[in-house]
């Protein structure tokens, strides 16, 4: 009888050990409550090492920097009208006219300093409304003999006029600026970019504005497998020398600066959305105290460096702002993790563990 | 006996006489006393100008509150006086008490100009000096505040009184905006009497 008593005793207080062994468990569950819900596990923090980051960077093509440049070529023209009761036929015979290169290029062509000394009024040749016979221009005074011999000489027949007229030619010249976009890699390089060459941009004969159609390019697979294309358009270059008196003393300074302004957009290769677009300037000075009086030749080359470098402080200012690179890599290298977050397709509910 | 007496005071007179024309008697004075020799504008004056305008200056806001020292330089002070004073000693003794109080820093004035941009041609354009090491054209720094001023009398005189009135005045120009950011002004009025 005390046997059986002792044996009640124990499994019940087995059975109470049991029930509140069996009562606790949910609590403490519930106070575990950041771990993932309906049983499922927990995701390890994916990690990832030096290579696997520079694996996965995004990769930019920078373009050499575009340029347009207005030519304008002195010519000759001779048109020939043949009338007929039935037919009318016409002959446009444009002639470089003899002119010394000097003087052109230092004249009203080319809006030159010496435009006085070599006063030609030329008519744009391209434009239809100056060639027509009807609408031509008479010159002014001071145009050339060739020119004055022949502005609506008209010796006209029966059925033949002919008109012989100066004007100029307007030529456009497309190229690729290389010496400016270097500086410019290498921030994109130490920004943590891979950095990818662009196949260089050849104009065509007879080219147009179609050239600055970098989607095109994109579409041609000029620029790899980039991410993105940064590309520039040369807006305008201007050489400035100019002399200043220094008060207080008898000196003065001579200013050569050379400046450069381009227009840069940044196009998202996949997307061919624009994701950055400004205008940034650099520029080259160089200064020489009382270097007029002793004739002095500024350095070309160094100017350039210059403006070169600070064409590319300018650009990394303007893709900082524009939240393309997180901080100017081009004053401080140690940004260079901080930019990791643009350069990988970050998914926000994921945690990515960065590490060497 | 008083033949002795009389050749010995004679003596000792013509050698105090001869000791007496040996030349001028040089002692050091007191550099800051008080110097009234006469009622025209002497180093006294040149003493309370610059020192009540330091104490002045220092006290106005754009040098009291700027937490950088500025960056000033002395400009003109004009001599609107009859006399002829040397204003540059005052604003050189000002511009020492400012910096020595640490309060501002000043760059070079118009009237130094010469010898800085001499300087800076030795270094940069003779091709002698080592490059790391030059003084590069184009680093100076411009001042944000200039100092200028003027001083001016008035002197009226009769027989037996000479009253002559200085007015000392100077402003604190802000370089970029053109505001006048402090004044102030320090009056002394002399008077000599016969």
């Amino acid at each position: 009888m005390r046997l059986i008593q002792n044996g009640l005793l124990l499994s019940a207080g087995v059975a109470l050990v049991l029930l509140v062994g069996c009562s606790s468990a949910p609590t403490t569950k519930s106070q575990m409550g950041d771990g993932p819900q309906n049983g499922a596990p927990v995701s390890k923090a994916k990690l990832i090492n030096a290579e696997t980051l520079n694996a996965e960077s995004k990769s930019i093509a920078v373009t050499d920097i575009y340029y347009k440049k207005e030519g304008k070529n002195p010519s000759f023209v001779e048109e020939t009208k043949n009338k007929s009761e039935s037919t009318s036929a016409s002959t446009l015979t444009p002639q470089v006219i003899a002119v010394d290169a000097d003087k052109a290029n230092a004249s009203a062509l080319t809006g030159g300093p010496n435009s006085s000394a070599f006063p030609v009024k030329f008519t744009n040749l391209a434009d239809p409304a100056s060639t027509s016979p009807s609408t031509t221009p008479t010159p002014d005074t001071g145009t050339p003999k060739a020119a004055d011999s022949s502005v609506s000489n008209a010796s006209s027949s029966a059925n033949t006029q002919t008109i012989k007229k100066s004007g100029y030619e307007t030529k456009m010249e497309y190229g690729e600026l290389r010496y400016l976009a270097s500086p410019i890699r290498g921030v994109l390089i130490n920004s943590g970019y891979k950095v990818v060459q662009a196949k260089p941009s050849v104009p065509t004969q007879n080219q147009g504005d179609e050239y600055f159609d970098v989607v095109q390019r994109i579409k041609a697979g000029d620029f790899g497998d980039a991410n993105y294309v940064l590309y520039g358009v040369l807006e305008e270059i201007s050489f400035t020398d100019n002399v200043d008196e220094i008060p207080g003393t008898k000196s003065s300074s001579q200013q050569v600066a050379l400046d450069v302004v381009v227009d840069f957009n940044l196009v998202d290769t996949q997307t061919s959305q624009i994701v950055a677009s400004f205008i940034a300037s650099g520029g080259g000075h160089d200064i020489r105290i009382d270097g007029r009086d002793a004739n002095y030749k500024p350095s070309m080359a160094k100017l350039m460096k210059e403006a070169s470098l600070s064409l590319a402080e300018d650009v990394a200012k303007h893709l900082q702002d524009q939240n393309f690179v997180v901080a100017n890599p081009a004053n401080d290298k140690r940004t260079e993790g901080r930019n990791f977050k643009r350069r990988l397709d970050d998914d926000a509910s994921s945690l990515k563990v960065y590490g060497k | 006996m008083n033949a002795r007496k009389i050749t010995f005071f004679s003596v000792l007179l013509c050698s105090a006489f001869l000791i007496a024309c040996s030349g001028p008697q040089v002692r050091y004075g007191d550099a800051k006393g008080v110097e009234t020799v006469n009622a025209n504008y002497g180093s006294t004056d040149l003493q309370m100008i610059a020192e009540s305008m330091t104490r002045s200056l220092l006290q106005s806001k754009p040098i009291s509150a700027s937490k950088d020292a500025p960056r000033v330089t002395l400009a003109e002070v004009k001599n609107k006086t009859s006399e002829y004073i040397d204003t540059t000693v005052i604003t050189d003794k000002i511009r020492t008490q400012l910096l020595k109080s640490g309060q501002v820093r000043f760059a070079v004035s118009i009237s130094e100009m010469q010898n800085q941009v001499d300087e800076l041609k030795r270094q940069n354009q003779t091709g002698l000096y080592k490059s790391g090491t030059i003084s590069k054209t184009g680093n100076m720094q411009g001042a944000q505040y200039r100092i200028e001023g003027s001083i001016a009398s008035i002197v009226k005189t009769n027989k037996d009184v000479k009253d002559v009135y200085y007015v000392f005045n100077l402003n604190l120009i802000d370089n970029e905006s053109g505001l006048i950011e402090w004044a102030d002004e320090k009056e002394i009025r002399k008077t000599a009497t016969r």
